[in-house]
């Protein structure tokens, strides 16, 4: 009973950050891939990056597959803000070609955690 | 100076400058006498007889300002800042010079007082310069924070338009000291530290009045191996580093407590550091050890830890000229060498600064491939109880306990140049104590008067069976605290197993009769910073027949010294240098691994007395330089024989499995088995015949000993300017 | 009108600020180290006469065993009178010598005291009193009488090399002002004429007669005594009546 009520409190306390609901928390997210999808064209044509359509789209859908599992209505919306963040900078050309570029090729390896890699590395 | 705790002035009961009794373990305890009531700003403070009102204020934590008191220094009372009014007493006295007597009632912050120090100070402010932006000792100047806490508001001095102020010319004593004469205050502070510290009386003052001045008179060199402390001495920017002028501030440097491993004492040090590199070395205050003096190799070889670095790994190319290559090559490389080598061709050396967790990592290493060749460049005799017990190869009486001494023999050192703040308690025992003190070995000048009993080693010989007929023997018997301190030098002799085991004989005998049965009189003074640490582990010191076996892979643990040559080993040898030089031991390399110097890792050193310590990072190591022992761990994983230790407490753990001294920093163990290896080595006592000679004969022997101060740009203008002084008639 | 007031104003302002000064920095006339010079260096060699050396034994007998060092000005006014009257630094070396110390510690005294003289003068050092009750009574003229006498100039040599003039401060003899120093010698109550007389003596290398040349004996008043002039009283005077046997 009581924590029943705690949950109820945590729920009322949580303000929600745009959605109300998950249905909601949906359409948003299907609007930004939208967008992402439609605007992809564009990408190609002004970064002049050497990929086609369809890696670009694989590129995106991996990026969604990779948050399926967040059922956080609130974490959702956020990751929805960020992405509409990311298209702002990609539409207004703030990103340049390395940018857009690195979403294939990352630039920061992941460090090493053994004794010896860490050696060569240089690292502690 | 003033910013030091006034802790230390406490500790001195008597005038007589000496360590605090807490660090003397054998210093005698005079009864004490009655003690006198005094009043420091009313509150009562109980002081023995003969203490002065400076060092009572200081017991109730009443801070009296000064500029010519120094507690290791004799009172000169010549500055008058300490002047405080003391009650029925018609004029100020001087603080620092005035014994307490009973009922006195100080008054350390009444009107007269603070007038009387404003006073002061307007006179001393009168001729010194207002030159502090372009000063070094800006922001470390004991003129500027005294004149802010004591000094006047305002100023009274109009006169610099007509008469200006006192001008001295500045005077040449070398390339250490700058000196900036017109700043100097006249407090002599230089003067007694040359004469009564460091037994080089070049100093003092010449003319009188206004026209005083400090200097040399003539154009003279300060000929010290301690010069350099009179930088720290001087209150005001007087004396400055010439290596560190006009390079930064206080409060711009970072400074990081570490210890000092150019001498085998292991003084305390501070590294004061900006932008990832070493500015200066300052001494930090141990009693047991440095006092707060830096000798001056300790002090000014800084600049050689910037050049002839290894930076990068390297290795021989088809040519046989060493490029750079990748870590990993480097690494693989020495890791082919050693797998590739049968355990019994297989040979390390460690040198003159190698950490004891890089001493343990390879000796792991080499036991790990079924070798036990790892030795130290050091001899050491291994026969009778060879290294098997620590008090063969301690300096059994502690470094402060000297001080107690009432006779010091020396047998083939030079205490002056091989452990220069060891010198100073030998001459503060000779002044202070009429400590007598004898030398067996080449005449060298030792700062005080000795008794020169011979250069032959026949003569300890004769110490040792009692049937000598020098004066030393009888002084020697009758002590009642003896003191026999032997170079370490002459043991790598054939004769160095007799000469030892005939010193342990005297030392023991003299032992067995003393009153004091905890006093230890037998002492040998190691060369070298890292040689303690490798016997504790248990390397084998001396290459000899390892050498002459003709190894196959030659590791090179910053082994400089010039013992293992390139025509010593066989042709086809692999020659793997690490270390952080490129100096005698990278330039026979195949392989080289640039490892890090004292400054840039936290590593353990063991001081001569067996005091381990720690030296703490002060800047990363330069480009791709490693830390030590990751060096050795690294290689022996790709090996195959990887070492069960990943960080740094992992090693230490190994190193209290092996010795727990080893860890127990800023300890020092209490040696015995003194009878025990005094049996061992009585079968040793064969005739003995040679001369004992000692490498460091005079001062331009002493600068340049090793990697650092051999690559040091400071020490060879040091050794440049001595020789010029030797040319000199003055 | 406003202007020159106000000239005049700052004009005032600037003497009272003057006013704050005294005099200058008074400094030494001699240099506190030690510059090698052709007459004054190390390798000039320094030893004491047969004669001397028998002195520096004497003195060296005056003080107790671990005090020797107390001998160190006798033995530095030795070296300099030996040595034509000045002190060079070879023989301060030697004093160090002798004395076994550390030869800063002989430099120390030897600059100290302005009686050591560490630089070549002439034969005769000529000191001219010019304190104030010499001053008084003429001392600039006979300063510039023997200036002119030698070609000296103050704290200098003559050209000749025979003499020294220097200016110094009282020694002692006030009411024989004014006086000058040659040597050991006094020469007191001199006059223009005097003076000159005594420089051209001593050009000669003679030696003039020390002491007053007022014709007095010593200090005593010129035209006879001018105080206790009556017989002196017998013992009991002034003893009341009862007091008398």
């Amino acid at each position: 009973m009581a924590a029943k009520e705690t949950v109820k409190t945590i729920c009322r306390n949580a303000r929600p950050v745009m959605s109300s609901d998950l249905t909601e928390a949906r359409r948003r997210a299907l609007g930004l891939y939208r967008a992402f999808y439609r605007y992809i064209p564009y990408i190609i044509k002004y970064f002049d990056i050497p990929k086609n359509e369809q890696d670009c789209r694989c590129k995106l859908r991996e990026y969604f597959y990779k948050h399926a599992c967040v059922t956080d209505v609130r974490v959702i919306d956020i990751l929805v803000i960020k992405g509409y963040m990311e298209l702002k900078e990609v539409t207004h050309l703030w990103q340049q070609k390395g940018h857009v570029m690195s979403h294939w090729n990352p630039s920061a390896e992941p460090k090493p955690c053994d004794f010896l890699g860490k050696f060569l590395a240089g690292m502690d | 100076m003033l910013r030091q705790p006034l802790t230390r002035a406490l500790a001195l009961s008597s005038p007589a400058r000496a360590a605090p009794l807490a660090v003397r373990r054998y210093a005698e305890i005079a009864p004490q006498p009655d003690k006198v009531e005094v009043f420091i700003d009313d509150k009562p403070v109980y002081v023995p007889p003969g203490t002065t009102v400076l060092q009572a204020a200081a017991q109730v934590g009443v801070e009296i300002p000064r500029f010519c008191y120094h507690e290791r220094l004799a009172v000169a009372g010549n500055c008058r800042m300490c002047l405080v009014e003391v009650e029925k007493s018609p004029k100020p006295v001087a603080a620092c010079a005035m014994p307490v007597m009973k009922g006195m009632r100080v008054k350390t912050n009444s009107d007269l007082t603070r007038k009387a120090r404003e006073g002061v100070m307007e006179f001393l402010l009168v001729n010194h310069p207002l030159d502090c932006p372009i000063c070094d000792q800006g922001g470390e100047c004991d003129l500027q924070d005294q004149s802010m806490a004591f000094g006047s508001d305002k100023s009274r001095f109009t006169d610099i338009h007509f008469s200006g102020k006192r001008a001295v010319e500045d005077k040449d004593v070398g390339p250490l000291i700058k000196t900036i004469m017109t700043r100097c205050i006249h407090c002599t502070r230089c003067i007694r530290f040359a004469s009564e510290v460091a037994g080089v009386d070049d100093l003092g003052t010449t003319g009188r009045g206004t026209d005083m001045q400090v200097g040399t008179y003539v154009e003279k060199m300060f000929l010290s191996e301690l010069s350099g402390n009179i930088i720290d001495l001087c209150p005001v920017g007087a004396l400055t580093s010439k290596p560190y002028s006009f390079a930064a501030r206080p409060w711009e440097t970072r400074r990081i407590d570490s210890v000092d491993v150019l001498d085998p004492l292991g003084s305390n040090i501070v590294v004061s550091t900006r932008t990832n590199e070493v500015l200066r070395i300052l001494p930090r205050t141990n009693e047991e050890i440095n006092e707060e003096w830096l000798s001056d190799k300790s002090r000014f070889a800084c600049d050689g830890l910037k050049r002839q670095r290894l930076v990068t790994p390297l290795m021989a190319d088809s040519r046989g000229n060493l490029t750079p290559v990748d870590w990993e090559d480097a690494v693989v490389a020495a890791a082919r060498a050693l797998r590739d080598c049968p355990p019994d061709k297989l040979l390390a050396v460690a040198g003159d600064m190698a950490d004891a967790e890089s001493l343990v990592a390879l000796k792991d290493l080499l036991n790990r491939l079924g070798s036990e060749n790892a030795c130290t460049e050091q001899y050491f005799p291994l026969e009778g109880a060879g290294i098997d017990l620590r008090s063969t190869y301690l300096l059994n009486t502690g470094i402060a306990n000297v001080e107690d001494a009432d006779f010091v023999l020396l047998i083939g050192t030079n205490v002056r140049f091989e452990a220069p703040l060891l010198n100073t308690r030998i001459r503060k025992a000779f002044i202070h104590k009429d400590t007598d003190v004898a030398l067996i070995g080449p005449k060298v000048d030792l700062t005080y008067d000795y008794v020169h009993v011979g250069e032959s080693a026949s003569i300890v010989k004769d110490l040792a069976s009692g049937t000598s007929a020098h004066e030393v023997l009888r002084k020697l018997e009758q002590a009642k605290r003896p003191v026999v301190i032997l170079g370490a030098d002459q043991l790598k002799t054939q004769e160095g197993a007799a000469l030892l085991a005939y010193t342990q004989e005297l030392a023991l005998r003299l032992q067995d009769k003393l009153e004091d049965k905890n006093w230890k009189v037998l002492n040998v003074l190691q060369r070298t910073a890292s040689q303690v640490a490798a016997l504790d582990i248990g390397y084998k010191p001396g290459v000899g027949a390892l050498l002459s076996a003709g190894p196959q892979v030659v590791y090179l643990l910053g082994a400089d010294s010039g013992v293992v040559t390139r025509e010593s080993l066989p042709k086809d040898a692999v020659v793997i240098y690490q270390g952080h030089h490129g100096d005698a031991g990278a330039a026979i390399a195949d392989v080289v691994l640039p490892g890090a110097a004292y400054t840039e890792k936290r590593a353990t050193y063991v001081n001569a007395e067996g005091r381990a310590q720690q030296t703490l990072p002060a800047v990363t190591p330069p480009g791709q330089a490693r830390e030590d022992w990751k060096i050795i761990r690294a290689i022996s994983e790709v090996v195959g024989v990887r070492l069960p230790y990943d960080n740094l407490d992992e090693v230490r753990d190994r190193l209290s499995q092996i010795s727990p001294a080893l860890v127990t920093y800023g300890d020092v163990q209490n040696n015995n088995y003194f009878a025990q290896a005094r049996a061992l080595a009585q079968s040793l006592q064969k005739p003995v015949s040679g001369n004992l000679d000692v490498k460091l004969k005079t001062l331009e022997d002493y600068f340049m000993t090793d990697a650092i101060s051999r690559a040091s740009p400071t020490m060879a203008k040091c050794v440049q300017a001595v020789l010029k002084q030797k040319q000199s008639t003055y | 009108m406003l202007s020159s007031l106000r000239s005049g104003v700052q004009g005032l302002w600037r003497v009272s600020s003057r006013a704050l000064q005294t005099t200058t920095n008074l400094q030494h006339d001699s240099l506190f180290v030690h510059r090698d010079t052709p007459e004054d260096n190390p390798s000039i060699p320094f030893e004491f006469t047969p004669e001397n050396n028998k002195r520096v034994e004497a003195l060296l007998a005056i003080y107790p065993e671990g005090h020797k060092r107390a001998a160190m000005i006798p033995l530095l006014d030795l070296a300099q009178r030996q040595n034509g009257g000045w002190l060079p630094i070879s023989a301060m070396h030697k004093v160090a010598e002798i004395l076994k110390l550390p030869r800063m510690r002989v430099y120390e005294v030897a600059t100290f005291y302005t009686m050591f003289i560490r630089r070549p003068i002439g034969k005769y050092h000529v000191q001219v009193c010019t304190t104030t009750p010499c001053w008084l009574r003429g001392s600039d003229a006979v300063l510039n009488a023997i200036k002119e006498a030698t070609g000296c100039e103050v704290g200098g040599n003559s050209p000749c090399g025979k003499f020294s003039l220097s200016e110094v401060e009282c020694l002692g003899a006030c009411v024989n002002a004014p006086m000058v120093q040659v040597n050991d010698d006094y020469y007191e109550d001199l006059t223009v004429d005097d003076t000159k007389e005594i420089i051209e003596k001593l050009k000669r290398d003679e030696k003039p007669k020390p002491g007053p040349r007022s014709g007095r004996y010593a200090s005593e008043p010129l035209g006879g005594l001018t105080s206790l002039t009556e017989e002196p009283t017998g013992p009991g005077f002034g003893l009341q009546d009862a007091l008398k046997a």
